[in-house]
């Protein structure tokens, strides 16, 4: 009996001993964490597709870190592709071809970081290439279907296949880095010998010539005058171009105009129209003098400005004409003539009031008021006047205030004035506001505005900062205009801005400032001491320092008189 | 002894049996399974309203999140909306509603996400297949009753599939419940022209059992009757280019009496009566005698807006575009008494650019969000006029368009500055007019990327400009020459298969543009 237990306790243990060994070779352990293949390991499972551009990248030893850890982009182009590309450089075969070609090549293919398609635009996408170009994408539209298209070269196949260690797009055709500067490009170009012509005699030629080994410094970027654009503005030739312009009879002086006509041509940095239009102005190369953009239906203008209130017609980029990237930057084709304008400081005086958003609710502008409520520091519900968030949620508002009566008002220019609460702990802590264009000059500003004490005790001493300068002296909204003549009063830095006598509607001078260009300028009121409410703004005067400060003064009609 | 033990044994037998009888029960104990189901005319109707109040269901996951799925009227708005030119995204507009507007739409986008409408669907079907059994269950239920339920389930599954075939162009057509599991089978797509087949058949057969009244309004407008589906068949027949049609079934609801225009502003001499209850009788309060068919929000069942669009709370997701007041309604600079009532203070807060129509509780003020139950409305009679008159002009009476387009004018007080006073003869101008007369009339109701697409479609693409100029406003600067490009690809103009979905369904070919 024991015997016959001992036996099959053995038997038993023993099949269970196989069962277990058995259970023990099964066991596979996943020693990868994932599953997903990486950017060589997916071309690896198309060799149909991607056989010849698997072969470039082992032959260039791009292959392995590609295979490796990180997060990149690539653009692989299909077998066709390839083919092209390789009869375009003369190789039989990928191992025929020039190491440093192919290599050069591939890099403009990959870049390090993953790039999906949601950020192309009409511009250069955000990253780099490895090569040290940017791309450009676009979309194009080929027999009724559209896809994305890379450096005007590639159509994308099919997009955002993730892998391991970053993204694929597939793409139809090889691209080719670009391999001539801007000059060598527009030189080549037989409808710009003129402006060609022009950056040879000033020297800017040579300037657009060289490829910086700095990428901070490299790129530039050049809105070009065709030959057919200077003829129909009445240059015929090169002539006749420098015959208007070049004054001081050697073009390559700065102060030479036709010197100044080809660097007001030229602004820094690398921007394709979908990175021009972003932007509302750009320097250019000639000092302090910028360019306006600005985006009219689909048409993008150069220098569409108005000023005091009458429109200057701008110049147009031709699209097709535009985009052409080159080794040191782009250029761009502007179809019309322009030249920067000389203009002579001008005074403005702003009604801080007569903002876009209000006049947009003729129900209110000039006649009611009208709060103007941040519900959340991200709301920014007018464009130009906005204001450091106040921890107390309901300071958060602008009032536009209208009355021909109130005693606020009754005296301000055009009856309105905007209010909006001001200082620590609790209220706004700082007023920023978009000045309508200024001209460049030096000017005096004066912040003019109703003065109020929300009680018996309010303070608000204020700081004023233009286009982040501080301005010399401090102004306060609590504070009276001071009795004395005017000429007494502006030794002193008030005057009265208004037609009524009344001391309440006060104008201070807080400072002279330089503007070095001509645009919209910032303008920012810092509370120092003192927290209210009532800080009734009604305007800003920038009045050119050589000018008479005092006059104009207004009425509530906001009429000017000049006594 | 022995014989206790026995009578002891039959007991323990007995009991044992009988609770081995429950222990094996295989039907739920908490629930009602489709066996005990569809027996009485009650649970028929019960039926009936939970396919109404599935059109009301909530979203679900977390907003910005990749497990979001949109409630349903969210997505009226959204594919209706966000790819057309009246909104705009605003601070907390998540990646994939700025993709809408961008036109970078992938095939993960949230909202490309159809299963609310799936469900819905599946909910008619179930009831299509399921009623007519109650028939022979239940004595009281009677034949009349039942081709009213059947009217309405075939008219929602209708009105589901021509927001499907118009967002996503070919759709699977599924027309038999899917009851279990069992019944889960992979289908291929069905193309644009079968699925809107299959529409205006079923909008047929439901226009003959359908009934005129439910008897009381808040029934009428929020329920389908006999004139929700001709509003429905004339909206399907525009979009299949099918004019005569149209016209027939507009009219039929025009000559019922029963529908109107709510007063909105009178001309009296040189002055201008409002009425100040327009918008709450319209908007506010709903089931007016204009509305034809609503989805009924109430207390009990708040409706999604006010997260989407109230300005009181930091995550917004659409605001009007900056635009709008301007562009769309025009401004009287020199008389603020002269204004058209549909825009500031009915469509938009211009002052914030809040979409005010959901969540204003009158002009002036804002709906709390317990208040939050404005009623999404399908079809109203203004829609009515304004198809009748797209038909008309497009059978070449373009004075009869332009008579009904004054009429719904009128009533709104529209500014002369947008009245562009085109010939009757000019086809195109009319359509134009006609298009951005809607643009004002049905701001915000989910209706303007459908009016431009359709118009741009007709004529084999004929005006597709259309939407290109209106992509070019509302697509940002720096995007606008892709997204133009993109918009000559008649296939970018429907959404992608969501991915899900594909995973699912290995039948489903996506579409080609987002390959």
């Amino acid at each position: 009996m024991s015997r016959k237990i001992i036996v099959s306790v053995l038997a038993f243990a023993m099949v269970a001993g196989l069962v277990t060994m058995n259970a023990c070779r099964k066991i596979e352990l996943v020693e990868t964490t994932t599953a997903d293949v990486n950017i060589v390991g997916w071309l690896d499972k198309q060799p149909d597709s991607f056989s010849l551009f698997r072969q470039i990248l082992e032959r260039t030893g791009t292959a392995p870190f590609l295979n490796a850890y990180g997060a990149y982009t690539c653009f692989a182009p299909v077998n066709s592709g390839v083919k092209t590309y390789l009869t375009k450089i003369g190789a039989a075969s990928v191992d025929a071809a020039d190491l440093n070609t192919l290599k050069d090549m591939v890099r403009l293919h990959l870049l390090e970081d993953t790039v999906y398609t949601n950020s192309f635009t009409d511009g250069k996408l955000p990253v780099i290439t490895m090569f040290g170009q940017f791309l450009v994408t676009s979309v194009a539209n080929v027999g009724g279907a559209s896809s994305y298209q890379i450096n005007r070269q590639a159509l994308v196949r099919n997009s955002n296949i993730r892998t391991g260690n970053g993204i694929i797009h597939v793409i139809d055709q090889v691209m080719t880095p670009a391999v001539k500067t801007i000059a060598q490009q527009l030189e080549a170009n037989a409808n710009y010998s003129v402006f060609v012509q022009a950056m040879k005699e000033t020297g800017y030629f040579d300037k657009l010539n060289v490829v910086d080994p700095n990428l901070a410094n490299r790129w530039i970027t050049v809105l070009a005058e065709s030959n057919k654009a200077l003829a129909d503005n009445g240059f015929a030739n090169y002539a006749s171009l420098k015959a208007k312009y070049s004054k001081t009879g050697n073009p390559r002086l700065a102060t030479d105009s036709l010197n100044m006509y080809v660097a007001y041509h030229i602004t820094s940095g690398l921007k394709f129209l979908g990175d021009i239009i972003t932007q509302t102005t750009h320097e250019t190369m000639l000092p302090q003098e910028v360019i306006s953009i600005r985006l009219v239906e689909q048409d993008i203008l150069i220098n569409e400005d108005e000023f005091n209130g009458v429109i200057e017609k701008g110049v147009r980029i031709n699209r097709p004409g535009s985009d052409n990237a080159a080794t040191n930057g782009v250029w761009h084709e502007a179809a019309g003539h322009y030249m920067v304008k000389f203009r002579k400081p001008t005074a403005l005086f702003w009604d801080v009031s007569a903002f876009e958003e209000i006049k947009k609710l003729p129900a209110f502008y000039k006649k009611a008021n009208y709060n103007f409520t941040r519900a959340t520091e991200a709301d920014k519900p007018i464009k130009d006047h906005y204001w450091g968030w106040g921890s107390l949620a309901g300071t958060n508002v602008l009032s536009y205030t209208y009355s021909t009566s109130s005693s606020i008002t009754n005296f301000a220019c055009n009856n309105d004035i905007n209010m909006l609460p001001l200082g620590l702990p609790s209220r706004p802590v700082w007023w920023e506001m978009k000045t309508p264009p200024v001209i460049k000059g030096k000017y005096k500003v004066w912040i003019c505005y109703r003065a109020q004490k929300q009680s018996s005790s309010s303070n608000q001493l204020c700081q004023v900062e233009v286009n982040g300068q501080l301005m010399q002296r401090t102004m306060n909204f609590t504070e009276n205009r001071p009795a004395g003549t005017d000429a007494e009063l502006e030794a002193i830095g008030w005057k009265r801005y208004i037609e009524n006598t009344t001391n309440v509607f006060a104008a201070r001078q807080v400072g002279v400032i330089e503007f070095k260009t001509t645009q919209q300028q910032t303008i920012r009121i810092t509370p120092l001491v003192g927290t209210q409410n009532n800080n009734n703004l009604d305007m800003i005067h920038f009045i050119p320092i050589d000018e008479n400060q005092i006059l104009p003064r207004f009425r509530p009609d906001g009429s000017m008189i000049y006594f | 002894m022995k014989k206790a033990f026995i009578y002891l044994m039959g007991t323990v037998i007995l009991a044992g049996s009988s609770s081995c009888n429950k222990y094996l029960e295989l039907q739920p104990q908490d629930g009602i399974i489709k066996e005990e189901f569809w027996k009485t005319k009650e649970q028929v109707q019960a039926s009936v309203i939970g396919i109404y109040s599935s059109m009301m269901e909530y979203s679900s996951g977390g907003y910005n999140s990749q497990g979001y799925i949109p409630s349903m009227a969210e997505l009226f708005f959204v594919w209706g909306e966000s790819r057309a030119d009246n909104v705009a995204t605003a601070t907390a507009s998540s990646f994939d509603d700025i993709a809408l507007t961008t036109m970078n739409v992938q095939p993960t986008n949230v909202n490309a996400n159809w299963r609310p409408f799936y469900r819905t669907i599946n909910f008619c079907n179930t009831l299509l297949e399921k009623a007519p059994e109650v028939l022979t269950n239940d004595n009281t239920f009677t034949q009349r009753q039942l081709d009213i339920y059947m009217s309405e389930a075939l008219t929602v599954r209708a009105l589901m599939y021509f927001y499907l075939v118009r967002t996503f162009g070919d759709v699977p057509l599924k027309l038999d419940a899917t009851l279990s599991d069992e019944n889960i089978t992979p289908i291929e797509k069905s193309t644009q022209a079968q699925v809107l087949d299959q529409i205006i058949a079923d909008l047929k057969k439901a226009e003959s059992l359908a009934v005129t009244s439910h008897g009381n309004a808040e029934q009428d407008k929020g329920r389908i009757t006999r004139y929700t589906v001709n509003s429905l068949l004339a909206d399907v027949y525009l979009w299949t280019d099918k004019y005569t049609e149209c016209v027939a079934e507009c009219d039929k609801v025009i000559n019922s009496g029963r529908f109107g225009l709510i007063r909105g502003a009178t001309v009296n001499g040189p002055s201008i009566e409002y009425n100040d209850s327009w918008f709450n009788t319209l908007y506010a309060d709903g089931n007016s005698n204009e509305g034809i068919f609503e989805l009924q929000y109430s207390q009990q069942r708040l409706n999604p807006f006010f997260t989407i669009f109230s300005p009181t709370i930091p995550a917004r997701r659409w605001v009007a575009a900056a635009d709008l007041m301007e562009r769309v309604f025009s401004v009287d600079m020199t008389n603020p008494q002269n204004y058209d009532i549909r825009g500031d203070r009915a469509s938009v807060s211009a002052a914030t650019s809040t979409v005010w129509k959901y969540v204003g509780a009158s002009p002036s003020v804002l709906r709390t969000i317990d208040q939050s139950f404005a009623h999404w409305i399908f079809y109203r009679y203004a829609d009515i006029l304004l198809m009748k008159a797209e038909a008309l002009n497009e059978s070449g009476n373009g004075q009869g368009a332009l008579n009904l387009v004054y009429q719904v004018r009128q009533r709104a007080n529209a500014l002369v500055s947008t009245d562009p006073t085109p010939s009757p003869s000019d086809k195109f101008a009319v359509q134009d007019f006609i298009l951005d007369e809607r643009a004002r009339e049905f701001c915000f109701e989910g209706k303007r990327w459908f009016d431009v697409l359709r118009n741009a479609k007709r004529n084999k693409y004929a005006r597709l400009p259309i939407l290109l100029n209106m992509i070019a406003q509302s697509v940002p600067s720096n995007m606008q020459q892709s997204a133009q490009a993109k918009a000559k690809d008649v296939n970018s103009h429907y959404m992608p298969i969501y991915l899900y979905e594909l995973q699912t369904n290995k039948k489903l070919v996506q579409n080609s543009f987002y390959k």
